[in-house]
């Protein structure tokens, strides 16, 4: 990509933040196949690649293609997808420390799962299928709820509002939570957690096909919208002053935002700050125009949560730690070097 | 002739109005400035022309046309606006952001073409940017800064500039080279210039025509000579003034003034 109306440190510029793009596929590429080779029956990195092109036997087949593979591309879109999500927030609150959490979406995911859990606690083996559905509905809820809340006449969404009236909304259901856990039996308890430290539980390709189709619309509509992202950065007055509309811009960006988070947060359960994170690093790597950061973003995500999924099964073999909790002790150490760094 | 009308426009809320029934025609091709007193609707008016507020009542004419019923993009297309207190998200170069003012003239994705490089790159040039086009914005001074946000206006490539209050925060000279700078675009390039100013000497040896308010209504419109008199500093500002002429312009300028309740 030569264009002649750059200067030279522009361009490389340009090829860095390629490279930086480069880097991160490699990374997932590499993590792929360890994660691949990462469970209780042990195959070597040949066995894999011969599985993967159709040479494995049976057993080997079933392992790859039915348990791992699918699990490995959950995880790489749920991390898509959430920091993207973030990436959305971030933008439009100019807030650095928006994140899908803070919309509830998390929230309002493990309520409604919750709620199900509770009251329909004998019917166990039907709902699998049922509580992706279930959760992307309560996080679409709570996000509505929210974005009314804050909606005020002539002025319509402000950031700062739809960011506080979300933590209340959040705090508000986590207490609701609370209380419901008095009524599960111990083991459905059990399961809740689990869901709500984010491990990525659905993991067959069933599940990869619900997640997919979200992905692969709104993705491309958020990356089509950078140049407006890059405009709601400045401030509201200015992006007005640009000819941008706002008002519509951001409401559907909010929705798309609430439209990947709810997906992935529906198959995963509630993985946090990867939403935060990833769009953060992303903008110390390249730089904070969004022709460049959503996608970086979209990478890291991928990454992150497929490394803390990865980790999260081989570490205590043969038990497993949610990737949630996995990103969230890799995470909040980089939180803190933030804020300490921002203090300075 | 006037290139913006502001027609009997109110703004506010229903119990309170700023602005309550204000009407002026804009000049074209001229620098035109609002002063008054803090709180007296003066940014309030500014924000409303640049239809970031809406109206309770009146119209703004952008050429005869209602402005809040164009295409938010047409106007953008015509009036550049730089608000009062303009950020920058952290890592954003100087040239990337004076590229942002191209957005309205760009579709989809937004690939910068011919055209916009030679907008981006004369405003660059005209703004004297040229040895920061790289640098990080947080790595500029305040002077600096403020005037990659008037690149950025000018990349618009609009024939009107709405600014408000483009000098607050900057030292002696940085001030008067911002205002040099909007003088030079408006003699060369014959731009209209909209702003508000705090300091009515900058204000009267500046424009073209002057626009004082006090409590949301127009006191007097007009050239610097018919606006900057004893008797109207007294009326908007309540002041005292002792009146002089500027060396440059030769407008009228206030040399010094005192608050009328403690000169007795």
């Amino acid at each position: 990509m030569s264009n002649s109306f750059l200067t030279a440190s522009q361009q490389k510029t340009r090829r860095k933040n390629f490279v930086t793009i480069v880097t991160l596929l490699v990374l997932i590429v590499i993590t792929f196949v360890i994660s691949m080779n990462t469970g209780v029956i042990k195959l070597t990195p040949m066995e894999v690649f011969r599985t993967l092109f159709g040479q494995g036997d049976a057993q080997q087949q079933l392992i790859l293609f039915e348990f791992r593979l699918p699990r490995i591309v959950i995880a790489v879109l749920v991390g898509m997808g959430l920091a993207v999500s973030g990436a959305i927030l971030q933008g439009i609150s100019k807030n650095a420390l928006a994140d899908p959490g803070i919309l509830g979406i998390n929230a309002g995911a493990g309520l409604a799962v919750m709620l199900y859990i509770s009251f329909f606690p004998t019917t166990k083996a039907a709902p699998v299928y049922l509580l992706p559905v279930l959760a992307f509905v309560g996080a679409g809820f709570t996000a509505i709820l929210i974005y009314t809340l804050s909606y005020r006449r002539h002025e319509g969404i402000t950031p700062m509002r739809l960011i506080l009236t979300g933590v209340a909304i959040a705090a508000g259901i986590s207490s609701a939570m609370i209380v419901l856990t008095l009524r599960l039996t111990p083991e459905n308890y059990q399961f809740v957690a689990t869901w709500l430290a984010g491990s990525i539980w659905g993991s067959n390709w069933r599940f990869v096909l619900a997640l997919l189709p979200w992905l692969l619309i709104l993705l491309p509509f958020v990356y089509a919208k950078s140049r407006v992202l890059n405009i709601l950065n400045l401030g509201e007055l200015t992006a007005i002053g640009l000819g941008a509309s706002i008002e519509r811009e951001r409401r559907w960006l909010l929705a798309a935002a609430v439209g990947l988070a709810g997906a992935s947060v529906s198959v995963s359960g509630g993985i946090g700050f990867v939403g935060l994170i990833a769009p953060h690093l992303a903008r110390q790597l390249v730089g904070a125009k969004h022709q460049f950061l959503l996608p970086t973003a979209a990478l890291l995500g991928g990454f992150l949560v497929l490394m803390a999924d990865t980790l999260g099964r081989s570490l205590l073999e043969p038990s497993e730690i949610p990737a949630g909790i996995v990103v969230a002790v890799l995470g909040a150490p980089y939180f803190l070097y933030l804020l300490a760094r921002l203090k300075e | 002739m006037s290139v913006l009308e502001i027609d009997h426009v109110a703004i506010g809320y229903s119990s309170t109005l700023i602005v309550n029934d204000l009407s002026v025609e804009i000049p074209k091709g001229q620098i035109s400035t609002i002063i008054g007193p803090n709180g007296c609707g003066k940014s309030t008016l500014l924000k409303a022309v640049a239809r970031v507020l809406r109206m309770q009542n009146g119209a703004v004419y952008l050429d005869g046309k209602a402005i809040h019923q164009l295409k938010t993009k047409e106007v953008a297309k015509r009036m550049a606006i730089l608000p009062q207190t303009a950020t920058a998200p952290g890592g954003l170069t100087v040239f990337e952001l004076i590229s942002y003012g191209r957005f309205p003239h760009q579709a989809g994705f937004g690939t910068l073409r011919k055209e916009d490089y030679e907008y981006i790159h004369w405003a660059i040039d005209v703004t004297g940017l040229r040895e920061f086009s790289d640098r990080p914005i947080e790595a500029l001074s305040g002077g600096q800064r403020q005037r990659v946000w008037i690149a950025m206006a000018l990349a618009q490539g609009t024939d009107i500039l709405v600014l408000d209050e483009p000098t607050t925060y900057l030292d002696l000279a940085h001030q008067l080279d911002i205002l040099l700078l909007l003088q030079k675009l408006n003699k060369e390039e014959g731009r209209t210039i909209i702003m508000v100013l705090h300091d009515l000497n900058h204000a009267s040896r500046f424009s073209h025509f002057m626009m004082a308010m006090k409590g949301g209504n127009l006191v007097v419109n007009g050239s610097p000579k018919e606006v900057m008199t004893k008797e109207n500093l007294q009326t908007v500002f309540n002041i005292d003034a002792e009146m002089a002429v500027c060396p440059y312009s030769k407008n009228p300028i206030c040399l010094s003034y005192q608050l009328y309740d403690i000169k007795e």
